[in-house]
């Protein structure tokens, strides 16, 4: 019996404690080794494993990539890691041996290729010296480990056949010279169903970073510390990050553009999925049935428009936490796109807005994500005018929106907000998708988009809309 | 110390026009300390205005005896090294930055007898004195410029930058564009213009002139021989002046630097030369010279845009202000160090910091009515932070702790307060806050006579605000700041360590180590997190690097959990810093 069929019994427990096992709650029927790519010979073995999972419910298999480690005892630090004795040896996941990330630094600078696998670092790469790597504590949707705090590489957990678009985006913003994005150093690329796809990425590691989304809830806080302060009196003010936030953004659609071109793209047919999106949201969440009609007229909107759209390639799911300050201004990380859209969908050019509509629904969230922390009870009932936190919070959010559209609009040299219908649209679709992402997983939170589309169709109801 | 008794030497000119120099064989010299090489790395500055500290004659200005009566209290605080502005017989047209006589003391302070006997009792108690040092120009009324105006063809004729008209250098910046309308002004008596880059009555020395050069050095000479431990150059990039370039940080400039070094080294080794340039700290490296020889120009310069990035990190509730300028600091040569400050006599302004392009502090502060306020106007550390106890902890902690030789202002370490009825320039030059007794016992004097009147009001007056009341409670903002300079003197990381910011996931907060020496044995090696919010904030700092080491917080000397895989966590209350010495695995001596 092979090392591989010793291990299938040990996966589905394992993958349902991992926390970057997408089904979590789902009956797993079956774990299959698509394949397997031995990588070492000597100790610790090596092997890139490939598993398909199966569901009970009958839905699509999910696949995952397994870098898999065996040795005769593995060390104290692997325990955690440990999956289970195959073979007469440990097996573990490999990422956290440091022989093995060692490794996988090195097989990237000599641009190996094993089998299926290819090793292949960009051209003129500059890597981390010779060196193990350390796992990102964060727990992400993906595993992160850096080298030497110069190289970070980000291994997809679950795959999809294709390149990624993180790796597609990135290479493309590398050929243009981006500062904007952390520089491409180098990728592993496999095979699934026939088809290259995209194992693994290297890029340069931003030491000394945080996230945007922690650096304004600090401010939102800072604010609301504040009894009689405007939000542009206080010193936690953030606009000026916000402000250069919208630059950045402008500039990487400029460098999206240039690297893999514009395209002009039907309004109605943008608007027509919005409303595909809103009838399957509203089936989902049917708080949202009193909105229906409203929100359909701003899509209507931008159907009736008599230009075509101007698209090109673009982030796709930005928010603050996609966002890192650095200590030489902002990049923008991981752009997979929407995970929940399908590989096809996230390759097409898209309008700009869409990023944009993105961060001011951000903006919003930053501002009513620190409400709820603060107030719980801040939607509860029918305090509207009377509480002060949610006046800040507005007041936050409309300022600093304001200053990541002014940001923009210097750098791009178009103001978002001269793009009302198309942009109020793109908010209403991404409000639409949180109200039902809340109601699944949050349902606390669901005031928080739901006030939005309140306020983003208010006017436009007329009083039809009352909740 | 053989101490001839003198009286002011008057500057007599022989029969062919020279100016008879006096000579530093005709005063006592000063006790030295021993040759050090590294004491201005490990050493914390104290500036002090004569004029403002003791008062040791009853005519309401304070005086060098006055300042040597006080050193017990400057040494029990801890201070390494006074830095006094100038004090040299002057007009007083600009703060005596307008030099009559570099070889006189201004009468007021005393005599150069007087200066022997300060610097001979601060040397007894491992006290070093550096002062201001104005190379570029003299006042108009420096018996040189008034030899060289009336005898072009003099010796003094060419010590000076003349010109038939006011064309030349025009690439020049005029720098005090409120007062001045041209860096050339015309001279009645000998008929020629003058070039001058600050005031017209600050005519630029011509060190084109090796007679000039060769002056300056005896000048440097005079002092040194005399027991001085340094220099802070003022206005140094403007000494050379060169046609179609904007006469600043010539290469001529460099040279004479060099060559100033070169004196001090072979002939006074140990003694220092501190830049005074207020530019980038990309262009300030320059001053220090070649770094393949750790430096042979300045071995200190002022790092001039950390000061109000600390002031910003702490209004913006986020570490980025300090994390980027110090990311923007190139490396400086190893002999050498930076000066950093939270404030001192003489404010620098908006502009001053807002020139790079790549910068953003401009739009930062000009969208901030109050750290536009702040930053224009000269204020005294406590009064900026609103006398908050925790705040201004925190920047002392800073201050003691960021990669640099600290500068402390005199009066801060009492949370003095400034006088808003001064004006702009004399706000934070008011006397020493000494006892709540008369004049705030800084002098016997009738009050009316005071150079400026000592600060009355409740909050920061004498009464609340003193010396005295503070040493009498161990609790006191004043011990606070003894017992901190105390904890930084115990460790040279803080003064000769390397710097590593360490990031962390929170942003308010900024952490750093600060590390001495590879052998694990004797190496030092400081944690250093800073809370910059108000509010309580908890972080996680990756401290792989020293996994197994264990942590004693320095002021209690507490013992925290070894430092493990995963990454460490702290929780700060708002404002809160914390510093830990690092005890490396296995030399932890458990009982
Ligand atoms: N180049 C980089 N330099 C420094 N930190 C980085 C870098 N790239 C990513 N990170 C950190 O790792 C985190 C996760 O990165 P990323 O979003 O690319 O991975 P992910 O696993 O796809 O995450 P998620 O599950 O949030 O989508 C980021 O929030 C950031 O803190």
């Amino acid at each position: 019996m092979s090392f591989v069929e010793e291990l299938v019994p040990h996966l589905p427990e394992w993958l349902g404690r991992q926390r970057w096992f997408g089904a979590k709650g789902r009956e797993v029927s079956a774990v299959d080794v698509m394949s397997a790519t031995s990588l070492t010979d000597t100790e610790p073995l090596l092997d890139l494993l490939v598993l398909a999972v199966s569901f009970a419910d009958g839905g699509p298999a999910q696949h995952y990539q397994l870098l898999l480690g065996r040795r005769q005892e593995a060390p104290g630090e692997l325990e955690h890691v440990t999956i289970g004795r195959v073979d007469g040896l440990c097996a573990y996941d490999a990422l956290w041996d440091h022989t093995a990330s060692a490794w996988l630094l090195e097989a990237v600078r000599a641009g190996r290729t094993i089998g299926p696998v290819r090793f292949v670092p960009e051209a003129g790469a500059t890597l981390a010296p010779p060196g193990f790597g350390r796992v990102m504590g964060a727990e992400q949707s993906n595993t992160s480990v850096v080298f030497g705090e110069r190289t970070i590489m980000k291994l997809f957990r679950r795959l999809n056949p294709g390149v990624n678009p993180d790796l597609e985006l990135h290479r493309a913003l590398r050929s243009v010279g981006s500062n904007e994005v952390a520089a491409l150093q180098g990728a592993v690329e496999g095979a699934l169903g026939g088809e290259p796809t995209t194992l693994a990425m290297l890029q340069d590691f931003a030491g000394n970073s945080a996230d945007g989304w922690a650096m304004a809830l600090a401010s939102v806080r800072d604010l609301f510390a504040e009894a009689d302060l405007r939000a542009d009196e206080v010193g936690g003010d953030f606009a000026g990050e916000a402000a250069r936030i919208g630059e950045t953004v402008a500039v990487v659609h400029a460098e999206l553009a240039a690297a893999l071109g514009t395209v002009e793209r039907d309004p109605a047919e943008l608007a027509a999925a919005c409303s595909a999106r809103l009838d399957a949201a509203a089936r989902d969440a049917p708080i949202l049935l009193p909105y229906v009609d409203a929100v359909r007229a701003a899509y209507d909107a931008v159907a009736g428009l008599p230009e075509p759209i101007l698209a090109h390639r673009v982030h796709g799911d930005l928010h603050l936490g996609q966002l890192l300050r650095t200590t030489h201004g902002w990049l923008i990380l991981d752009f997979e796109g929407e995970p929940s859209a399908p590989l096809r969908e996230r390759s097409r050019p898209d309008s700009p807005m869409r990023d944009i509509a993105a961060m001011l629904r951000s903006f919003d969230y930053a501002a009513f994500f620190q409400l709820l922390s603060s107030d719980p009870g801040a939607f509860a009932d029918d305090r509207t005018g009377s509480s002060p936190l949610r006046w800040h919070a507005k007041e936050w959010a409309a300022r600093n929106r304001d200053a990541f559209c002014d940001g923009y609009a210097a750098r791009a040299g178009l103001d978002p907000r001269r793009h009302r219908p198309v942009l109020r649209a793109f908010e209403l679709d991404k409000a639409v998708y949180e109200v039902v992402y809340e109601t699944r997983s949050r349902p606390g939170w669901v005031p928080i988009p739901l006030s939005s589309i309140k306020q983003l169709t208010a006017g436009a109801t007329s009083g039809s809309a009352a909740g | 110390m053989s101490r001839p008794l003198h009286t002011q030497v008057e500057q007599a000119v022989t029969a062919d026009g020279r100016v008879v120099e006096t000579s530093s064989d005709d005063y006592g010299h000063a006790r030295t300390l021993g040759v050090d090489h590294d004491w201005f790395k490990r050493a914390v500055f104290y500036e002090v205005l004569v004029r403002a500290f003791a008062d040791s004659n009853r005519d309401g200005t304070g005086d060098l005896r006055g300042l040597t009566e006080k050193l017990d209290y400057i040494k029990w605080l801890g201070v390494d090294c006074l830095w006094l502005p100038p004090f040299y017989d002057s007009p007083l047209r600009d703060g005596g930055y307008d030099i009559r006589d570099f070889r006189t003391v201004l009468p007021e302070f005393g005599t150069v007898d007087d200066f022997v006997v300060l610097l001979d009792e601060a040397h007894k108690r491992g006290i070093r004195v550096i002062t201001d040092l104005v190379m570029n120009h003299t006042s108009d009324s420096h018996v040189w410029f008034e030899e060289s105006r009336r005898n072009p063809d003099g010796p003094y004729g060419d010590f000076y930058v003349w010109s038939d008209d006011d064309t030349r250098y025009s690439d020049a910046r005029i720098i005090f564009v409120d007062t001045e309308q041209s860096n050339w002004t015309y001279d009645p008596v000998r008929g020629q213009f003058f070039w001058h880059r600050f005031f017209s009555h600050q005519p630029d020395l011509n060190y084109d002139n090796p007679a000039v050069t060769d002056a300056m050095i005896d000048v440097l000479r005079f002092w040194l021989d005399i027991g001085i431990d340094g220099f802070r150059l003022d206005a140094v990039p403007y000494l050379f002046e060169r046609e179609g370039t904007n006469c600043e940080n010539l290469p001529e400039t460099h040279a004479f630097l060099k060559r100033c070094r070169k004196v001090m080294e072979d002939e006074y080794p140990g003694r220092v030369l501190l830049a005074e340039a207020n530019q980038w700290p990309a262009d300030v490296v320059e001053y220090y010279g070649d770094p393949e020889v750790g430096g042979d120009e300045c071995q200190m310069a002022f790092h001039f845009p950390l000061m109000p990035r600390i002031f910003m990190a702490v209004r913006r509730e986020n570490r980025f202000p300090i994390s980027e300028i110090l990311a923007q600091t190139p490396p400086i040569p190893s002999g050498c160090q930076w000066g950093i400050f939270l404030r001192n006599h003489d404010e620098l302004t908006l502009e001053m910091v807002s020139d790079e392009e790549r910068d953003y502090m401009y739009t930062e502060y000009a969208k901030d009515p109050r750290m536009k306020a702040n930053i224009g106007i000269r204020r005294r550390l406590a009064p900026l932070l609103d006398n908050d106890r925790n705040q201004l902890e925190l920047f002392t902690a800073l201050l003691l702790s960021l990669p640099g030789s600290p500068v402390l202002y005199y009066g801060d370490e009492i949370g003095m307060g400034d006088n808003i009825w001064a004006g702009d320039r004399d706000g934070v030059r008011s006397p020493m806050q000494w006892t709540p007794d008369r004049n705030a016992g800084f002098s016997a004097s009738d009050p009316g006579r005071l150079y400026l009147p000592i600060i009355m009001d409740a909050l920061y007056g004498y009464q609340a605000v003193n010396v005295e009341a503070q040493l009498n409670s161990t609790t006191s903002l004043l011990h606070w700041n003894r017992r901190m300079i105390e904890i930084r003197k115990r460790h040279h990381a803080f003064g000769l360590g390397e710097y590593r910011e360490l990031g962390g996931t929170n942003p308010t907060v900024l952490a750093y180590m600060r590390t001495h020496g590879d052998d694990p044995a004797t190496s030092d090696t400081v944690l250093c997190v800073n809370n910059m919010s108000r509010f309580p904030q908890p972080v996680e700092l990756d401290l792989s690097a020293w996994q197994g080491g264990v942590p004693h917080e320095l002021t209690g000397g507490v013992q925290f959990p070894a430092i493990g895989e995963l990454p460490y966590l702290l929780t700060l209350p708002g404002h809160g810093f914390y510093w830990f010495a690092i005890t490396p695995a296995g030399l932890d001596q458990k009982p």
